[in-house]
C-alpha cells in the first residue's frame, strides 16, 4: 500500500510531465475538469484541478463537484502517475474504476498515452 | 509550482491528512459523490432507444413483414419486445456486476476467457460497421430518390455522408447530450406520428392483424428473429454506466427503451403493411418514403426524408464514437496495432475513425452494387441474436464464478437464461438461413457472412494478437526501467507494465 507521501511524489512528477508537454497542452487546451481520486485500499482521497489542460491544483480530500471519479489501489495510482503501467489495461480488467463521460475517460487516458507512449 | 495545499512532506502532516480524509472516504463509500454532469433516466433512455433506432430499422420492418401475413408484423414485433425485456434483465444483471464502459469486454472475458471474449467483441463491432454502412446507403438512396437524381448519384451521397461523418469525428465535433436527446425523441415521435396519419388516412380495414401464424410456425419464427433486430443495440446503453447517476438508471432505461421501440416500430409496421402494397415496399430501399407518400403525398415523403436524415445524426455520431473508442482501447490494450491508438490534436483516435469510415463506405458500395440491403439486415439479426445467447450464458457462468453483490438480479435466472440461450440460438439460426428477398427459399448467405466474420475475428485473435503482444513485450524490455523510485515500490506493487496477457 502506498502512502500519501509516495502518491504526492508521483503526482508532482506527473504534473510536471503533463504541464511541460507541449503536444499534450495543445491537445487538452479546451479541457477543464475537476477530478476526484479515491484509493480503495486506504482512506486516501485527493482532488486534481485541470484548467485548460494545465494541472493547476492537487489537493487532499474530495473538494467540489467532480467531473470524473477514479478509484483504484494506491499502488496502482503510484505506478500510473509514474508512467509505469498502462491504465487502459487495468481499466479493461476492472482494476481501475472510472465514473465520468466517455470523452473525459478518453482524455484522461490520452494524458498517459501522450507523455508515456511506450507504456 | 503546484499548490499541494497541505503539502504533507512530513509524516505527521500526512497522518493528519489521512485522518482528515477518513470521513470523506467514508462518505464516498456509502452514498458516493455526485458527478457534475451525470446522465439521468431521460437521457439514458434516449441513448438506449437512439442506439437501437437507425434507418436500417425501416428495412428490418419490411423483413418482418415478409414473414408475417397481412398486417400482423406488429405481433412479431410484440413477441420480440417481450424477448427484449429478457435481454434487458440479462444486461441489467451484467451491468450491475460490472458497471463500466468496458463492461461488455469484462463480463465476456470473465465468463468465457479473454480470447473468446475478444473474438466475440470484434464480431460485435462488425454490426456497428454494418449499421453505419446500411444507413449511409439507405439515406443516400432516399435523398437520390426524392431529388429525382440518376441512381449512380446515390453513391455520391453515400460518400458525402460518410465523409461528413469522418470529418466531424476527426474535428472532435460531438453532439451535446441535450441535442442528442432531442434528435432521438424527434425521430421516434415523427415516425410514430406519420405512421398514425397513414393508418387513419389510408382507407380500408387492417388486413388480418392477428394472423402471425397464418403462414406457418417457421415463418413466424423468422418474423420474430427480424423483430429482435429492431431492438438490437439498445443494450449498448451499458457503455454509459460510468456516466449515469446510478446503475439503477441504466437498468430502468434498459426496460423502458424496448417499450418505446415497440410502440414506434409496431405502429410503423402496422402503417406500412396497411398503406403500402407489399410488392412495393419489399423491393424498395426506402419503404419509409413510400409510407410518407401514401399518407400525405409529397409532404409525407419529405417528412420521412427529414426523419431519415435525422436518424443518420445518431447513427454516425454514436456509431463512429463508440466503435472508434473501442478500437482505441483495444490498441492500448495491445490487441490491435499501435497506429490505432494515435490521437490527433482533438484527442480523437484518427486512424480508427478513418478505418471505420473507409470500411463503411466499402460495405455501402457493395450493397449499392449488389442491391443486397436485406442481407445486411439478416447478418445483423443473426449476430445480435447470437450475442444475446452469449450474454445469457455469461449471466449463468458469472453467477457461479463471481459471487459479488449485483445491483440487479435477473429473477429465475437459471430458467430464463437457459430459455434465452435456446430461443436466441434458434432465432439466430432462423435469420442465418433466411432469405427475406425471396422468403419461399432458404439462403446460406447470411450464415456464410457471419461465419466469415467469426473466422476472421478468431484467426486475428489466435494469430495476430500473440505477435503484437510479443512485440509489445520486446519493446517493454528495451524501454527504460521503471520510473518510480525503488524505495517507494512496495512488494505488493503491480508489475505488469508490459502488454496484456491473453
Amino acid at each position: 500500500m502506498a502512502s500519501w507521501e509516495e502518491l504526492q511524489e508521483a503526482l508532482q512528477d506527473y504534473t510536471v510531465q503533463c504541464n511541460t508537454n507541449e503536444r499534450l497542452r495543445k491537445m487538452q487546451r479546451a479541457w477543464s475538469r475537476r477530478l476526484h481520486f479515491a484509493c480503495d485500499d486506504s482512506e486516501i482521497t485527493f482532488t486534481m484541478v485541470v484548467d485548460h489542460g494545465e494541472i493547476t491544483q492537487v489537493l487532499p480530500g474530495h473538494l467540489g463537484e467532480p467531473d470524473i471519479i477514479v478509484t483504484t489501489s494506491s499502488e496502482t495510482f503510484c505506478d500510473m502517475f509514474w508512467g509505469d503501467l498502462n491504465p487502459v489495461q487495468k481499466y479493461l480488467r476492472g482494476e481501475i474504476k472510472v465514473q465520468g463521460s466517455q470523452e473525459d475517460v478518453m482524455r484522461l487516458d490520452a494524458i498517459s498515452s501522450i507523455i508515456w507512449p511506450e507504456s | 509550482m503546484i499548490p499541494y495545499e497541505q503539502a504533507g512532506n512530513d509524516g505527521s502532516h500526512g497522518a493528519l491528512a489521512a485522518s482528515q480524509l477518513a470521513g470523506q472516504a467514508g462518505s464516498f463509500g456509502s452514498a458516493g459523490p455526485k458527478l457534475r454532469r451525470a446522465l439521468g433516466l431521460w437521457s439514458a433512455t434516449a441513448t438506449s432507444s437512439g442506439l437501437a433506432f437507425a434507418a436500417m430499422d425501416y428495412l428490418a420492418v419490411v423483413s418482418v413483414a415478409t414473414y408475417a401475413a397481412g398486417t400482423s408484423a406488429w405481433l412479431a414485433i410484440l413477441v420480440a419486445g417481450v424477448l427484449a425485456l429478457l435481454v434487458a434483465g440479462i444486461f441489467s444483471e451484467l451491468n450491475g456486476l460490472y458497471p463500466s464502459a468496458a463492461g461488455i469486454r469484462l463480463y465476456m472475458s470473465r465468463a468465457m476467457g479473454n480470447r473468446t471474449a475478444l473474438s466475440v467483441t470484434f464480431a460485435y463491432m462488425t454490426t456497428i460497421v454494418a449499421v453505419i454502412a446500411a444507413d449511409a446507403f439507405l439515406i443516400g438512396a432516399a435523398i437520390q430518390h426524392v431529388l429525382h437524381e440518376p441512381t449512380v448519384l446515390a453513391y455520391v451521397w453515400i460518400v458525402v455522408l460518410v465523409g461528413m461523418a469522418i470529418t466531424a469525428n476527426l474535428l472532435g465535433v460531438k453532439l451535446t447530450g441535450a441535442v442528442q436527446n432531442i434528435v432521438t425523441y424527434t425521430v421516434l415521435a415523427s415516425t410514430t406520428a406519420l405512421s398514425l396519419v397513414a393508418i387513419f388516412n389510408v382507407p380500408g380495414p387492417l388486413r388480418r392483424p392477428l394472423a402471425l401464424l397464418h403462414a406457418g410456425p417457421h415463418n413466424a419464427i423468422e418474423a420474430v428473429a427480424y423483430g429482435v433486430f429492431l431492438y438490437a443495440a439498445f443494450e449498448w446503453v451499458t457503455t454509459t454506466a460510468e456516466e449515469v447517476r446510478s446503475p439503477a438508471t441504466t437498468s430502468k432505461a434498459l426496460f423502458i427503451a424496448p417499450g418505446i421501440l415497440f410502440v414506434v416500430t409496431a405502429v410503423f409496421a402496422l402503417a406500412l403493411t396497411h398503406a403500402v402494397p407489399f410488392a412495393s415496399s419489399h423491393h424498395s430501399p426506402y419503404p419509409q418514403l413510400l409510407l410518407g407518400r401514401a399518407a400525405l403525398g409529397e409532404i409525407g415523403e419529405l417528412w420521412m426524408l427529414a426523419t431519415t436524415v435525422l436518424t443518420a445524426i445518431n447513427t454516425f455520431n454514436g456509431g463512429f464514437l463508440t466503435a472508434s473508442r473501442f478500437l482505441y482501447a483495444a490498441a492500448r490494450d495491445g490487441n490491435l496495432p499501435r497506429v490505432f491508438c494515435s490521437l490527433n490534436l482533438k484527442a480523437v483516435p484518427w486512424f480508427p475513425v478513418l478505418v471505420l469510415g473507409a470500411t463503411s463506405a466499402l460495405v455501402a458500395a457493395a450493397v449499392f452494387l449488389t442491391r443486397q440491403w436485406l442481407l445486411l439486415v439478416a447478418v445483423g439479426a443473426t449476430l445480435e441474436a447470437l450475442i444475446y445467447a452469449c450474454a445469457a450464458w455469461c449471466v449463468l457462468a458469472l453467477r457461479r464464478r463471481d459471487t459479488r453483490k449485483r445491483s440487479f438480479y435477473l429473477p429465475m435466472a437459471p430458467v430464463l437464461c437457459v430459455a434465452g440461450m435456446v430461443i436466441f440460438a434458434v432465432l439466430g439460426l432462423a435469420s442465418a438461413f433466411s432469405n427475406p428477398a425471396n422468403p419461399s427459399r432458404l439462403s446460406v448467405l447470411p450464415a456464410a457472412v457471419v461465419a466469415v466474420i467469426g473466422c476472421i475475428a478468431t484467426a486475428y485473435v489466435l494469430i495476430a494478437i500473440p505477435k503484437l503482444q510479443a512485440k509489445a513485450a520486446a519493446r517493454a524490455r528495451a524501454a527504460q526501467p521503471r520510473r518510480r523510485p525503488m524505495r517507494t515500490i512496495s512488494s505488493e506493487a503491480p508489475s505488469d507494465s508490459g502488454s496484456g496477457q491473453l
